[in-house]
């Protein structure tokens, strides 16, 4: 006895470690989001582009598009146009979009749309950048001014990336009479990244121009400059204009590089406008959307691997266990009276079909009008089989009646009475009539409420949405279930109402 | 919350046995499946009790299928008075006591008339499993109707009061006699409202009793006192269930025995889940006995004997017996 007591732990243990490893493994390692709720922003990024078209030169329109290289996944692009030839070429880590056509006049808009989120990355590629590089020429006053700059920047700072943030900050000092000569005048962002370039090519810094797109819903926008550059490990991002230093986590990376966004041969006015609005989306839903372009497939061996119909059918079984838990709980530990072990679990899944106060009201009635033919039927002295038999075409019929007449009322609900279970409404019939006879209606009432109260609440526990996503996303969380029943397996405690049945017990003793 | 704690604890003080530790620590531990049979089906029951040479009431016919209940008339022949049962009730369920003849129909125990008919109609529910465990198809057993030893007379309201004992590996750990009452309508079942009354394991004599788990002493239906009888024939009872153990194999046992006027100490049948009531019926509870048989057990397994029927009674007796009360 001792050792399978032992033997019981064990495997207890066993099981309840394994259930929590491998949800631990999905929701830490695997990253998947513990509820339904947790969401992923989806943006919609459109940038419509216009320009008007020279009547008799052929068009041909470059774009830069997003190289996506950095932690986005795209889930869908589109090039939006009509009568133009489409074509995407990667250079210097730049995508660009070229829309050509022959012959084209007037007002031209093109669309490129992407659809892109930010989760289920792949592993980040090894980043490589360059070191080092050249001194761009400069002469005259502009090469005394920029070593002039250059001196202090050298003595504040200590390595590249406060070497860039200081150079920065020296070059928007509104102040600094050097500073304003590099920049003749031009405030503009534009000007001040080449000014910023400019000392840092002496310094042999490399330093790349970056447009980026903020991703905010609903305001339109232009490309923002960033500069970035490399020091052997990452990319440092910079503000040209307040040297603040790291790139936002809402900044989409559009194009790299002193390039315009647009170049237009064959046209002119030509005008880029971005407008995006972000929706949601369940986090999984979009795991298995973005399963092409990533790794999702650790959802190829989860349940969501299955057929759409068929995870329909499992969201209601992975969660039998939990109703047989909850009857478990109530027989074992509080000691309630119902019909049958399971029966509880089947009337609770019925219940899914017509809604828990509809069903019950269904249940009792149904119930009732079949307890009363019930007796009658006792008069006749049939036997169990035919009796049985006309019990359960009473109750077919009664739930015909009932869908009818509520059909006719106008209460749809009525007809979801058809699929609860005709053969356990029978059975509770049955059992309760006997349980009736030989124990009395009061007994008889205790058990039918005792069942119907743990049917009520296996149903609301197993329909808490919740619980089905988490059932249903980590499975192995049965495993410790199973754990816990083998554990009640073995309990020896008194059931609550054994406390109540025993009181006679201390009376006694306290007198 | 904190009351109910309290309580758990006086009662687990008390060595109360709750059902789940009557599961798990008696009934799955003593009592091997495939034993249940023996127990379960009173016909088998009776066939090895009667070839071990231990009373029960005498086996008056068997009827298996619907064919058979025409042979109904033929089994009961003249007899006036015969038990109808079904062979794997459960909980005193589908009895049928048949008391008397009148002109062509029956009077049940409690004074009912039936027609022939109906008894047909029971014997047919018999059958079809109405009243067996698991509901699967029932053989129906007539016997013998016990007439009660003329000392319950007193406190008892119809029906055949009935002695339970509950043996754990052949040693007697608690003993209780059921009284039938106009509530249980003649049947010796507590939860049907019979009353249990404690019994002393040495003396025969009679405790106090528990109705509807109250604790009683008089009898709801004649106001007699139920404690202080003393029960005849109290060793022959002992040592009959005592006995039960090598009938059946099972090691926690509910034996029920009845004292007929005539026959003395009968074996009505044993029950492989006994109820707890009997702990209310002593104001005792059963953990403490039921281990102390468990260490005398395993105290004779170290020396490597066993002890017979009559030995394991006087033990159980110097264990248990002499109870005094409050």
């Amino acid at each position: 006895m001792r050792s399978l007591t032992l033997h019981l732990k064990v495997l207890i243990t066993i099981l309840v470690l394994l259930g929590v490893t491998v949800t631990c493994y999905q929701i830490f390692i695997l990253g998947i989001p513990v509820t339904e709720d947790e969401t992923d922003d989806l943006w919609n990024i459109d940038a419509k582009v216009e320009f008007v078209a020279s009547p008799k030169d052929p068009v041909k329109i470059q774009m830069f598009v997003p190289p996506l290289n950095r932690d986005y996944v795209s889930l869908n692009e589109s090039f939006i146009s009509n009568n133009y030839g489409v074509s995407v070429n990667r250079t210097d880590g730049n995508r660009k979009v070229t829309w050509s056509a022959r012959r084209a006049s007037g007002n031209q808009t093109l669309y490129y749309r992407l659809v892109l989120t930010k989760r289920y990355s792949t592993e980040k590629a090894k980043i490589k950048g360059p070191t080092f590089r050249d001194s761009l020429a400069v002469e005259g006053p502009e090469k005394i001014a920029a070593e002039a700059l250059m001196a202090p920047i050298r003595q504040h700072s200590a390595d590249v990336e406060t070497f860039v943030s200081e150079t920065i900050k020296r070059v928007n000092n509104a102040n600094d009479d050097n500073a304003k000569l590099l920049l003749a005048g031009d405030n503009s962002p534009m000007k001040k990244a080449q000014v910023i370039d400019l000392l840092l090519s002496i310094a042999h810094v490399p330093m790349e121009k970056v447009h980026t797109i903020r991703l905010v819903a609903d305001t339109p926008q232009s490309p923002e400059l960033w500069l970035r550059s490399f020091n052997g490990n990452a990319w440092l991002y910079f503000n040209p204009e307040t040297g603040e230093q790291g790139l936002p986590s809402d900044r989409l990376l559009w194009w790299t590089g002193d390039e315009n966004l647009i170049t237009v041969d064959g046209g002119k006015k030509a005008t880029v406008t971005f407008s995006m609005n972000n929706s949601e989306m369940n986090a999984i839903r979009l795991a298995k959307l973005t399963d092409e372009n990533t790794d999702a497939d650790f959802l190829e061996y989860s349940l969501y691997g299955l057929p759409l119909q068929t995870q329909q059918t499992f969201m209601i079984m992975v969660m039998i266990p939990i109703g047989v838990l909850v009857i478990l709980v109530l027989r074992n530990l509080i000691g309630i009276q119902t019909l049958g072990t399971f029966t509880p679990v089947l009337i609770a899944l019925a219940f899914r079909e017509t809604q828990l106060g509809f069903g019950i009201v269904l249940f009792t009635v149904i119930t009732a009008l079949g307890l009363s033919l019930r007796s009658y039927l006792e008069h006749l002295k049939l036997q169990m089989l035919p009796r049985l038999s006309v019990v359960l075409t009473f109750v077919v019929v009664l739930i015909a009646a009932i869908s009818l007449f509520s059909h006719k009322l106008g209460l749809e609900r009525g007809l979801s009475v058809a699929l609860f279970p005709m053969v356990i409404l029978t059975m509770t019939i049955e059992r309760l009539s006997i349980t009736w006879e030989e124990r009395g209606g009061g007994h008889a009432m205790k058990v039918a409420v005792g069942t119907l109260f743990a049917a009520s609440l296996a149903h609301l526990l197993m329909t808490v949405p919740e619980a089905v996503y988490f059932v249903f996303t980590f499975p192995a969380v049965l495993l410790i279930l199973v754990g816990f029943m083998l554990a009640m397996g073995r309990y020896r405690g008194y059931r609550l109402t054994e406390l109540v049945r025993f009181k006679a017990f201390l009376k006694k003793a306290d007198a | 919350m904190f009351g109910l704690i309290k309580t758990w604890k006086a009662l687990e003080a008390r060595g109360i046995m709750g059902i789940n530790r009557r599961n798990a620590d008696y009934v799955l531990k003593y009592n091997k499946r495939h034993l249940y049979p023996i127990v379960d089906d009173k016909i088998i029951t009776k066939e090895r009790a009667l070839a071990a040479g231990i009373h029960v009431p005498e086996m008056y016919g068997i009827i298996e299928t619907e064919k058979e209940i025409e042979k109904l008339d033929e089994i009961i022949g003249g007899r006036s008075d015969f038990v109808i049962k079904p062979a794997q009730g459960a909980g005193g369920d589908g009895i049928l006591v048949v008391a008397d003849r009148f002109e062509d129909r029956y009077r049940t125990v409690s004074g009912k008339i039936i027609s022939h008919e109906e008894i047909e109609h029971q014997i047919s529910s018999i059958l079809t499993g109405l009243y067996s465990l698991g509901g699967h198809r029932d053989r129906a057993l007539i016997e013998y109707r016990v007439t009660p030893d003329q000392i319950f007379k007193s406190i008892s309201y119809e029906g055949v009061p009935d002695i339970r004992i509950i043996v754990l590996m052949g040693y007697p750990v608690m003993a209780m006699l059921r009284l039938p009452t106009r509530q249980s309508g003649g049947k010796a079942n507590l939860h049907q409202g019979a009353i249990g009354v404690g019994v002393d394991l040495a003396t025969g004599v009679t405790l106090r009793g528990t109705w509807l788990n109250r604790i009683i002493s008089k009898h709801p239906d004649t106001t007699n006192a139920v404690d202080g009888v003393q029960l005849p024939n109290w060793d022959g009872f002992m040592k009959l269930a005592a006995s039960c153990y090598e009938l059946c194999g099972l090691g926690y046992i509910g034996v029920d025995m009845v004292l007929d006027q005539d026959k003395g100490p009968l074996i009505l049948e044993l029950n492989a889940r006994p109820g707890l009531n009997i702990q209310i019926a002593n104001d005792c509870g059963l953990t403490q006995r039921t281990h102390a048989i468990e260490a005398h057990i395993e105290a004779l397994a170290k020396d490597g004997v066993s002890e017979d029927a009559e030995t394991r009674v006087r033990v159980a007796q110097g264990l248990f017996g002499h109870v005094v009360q409050q």
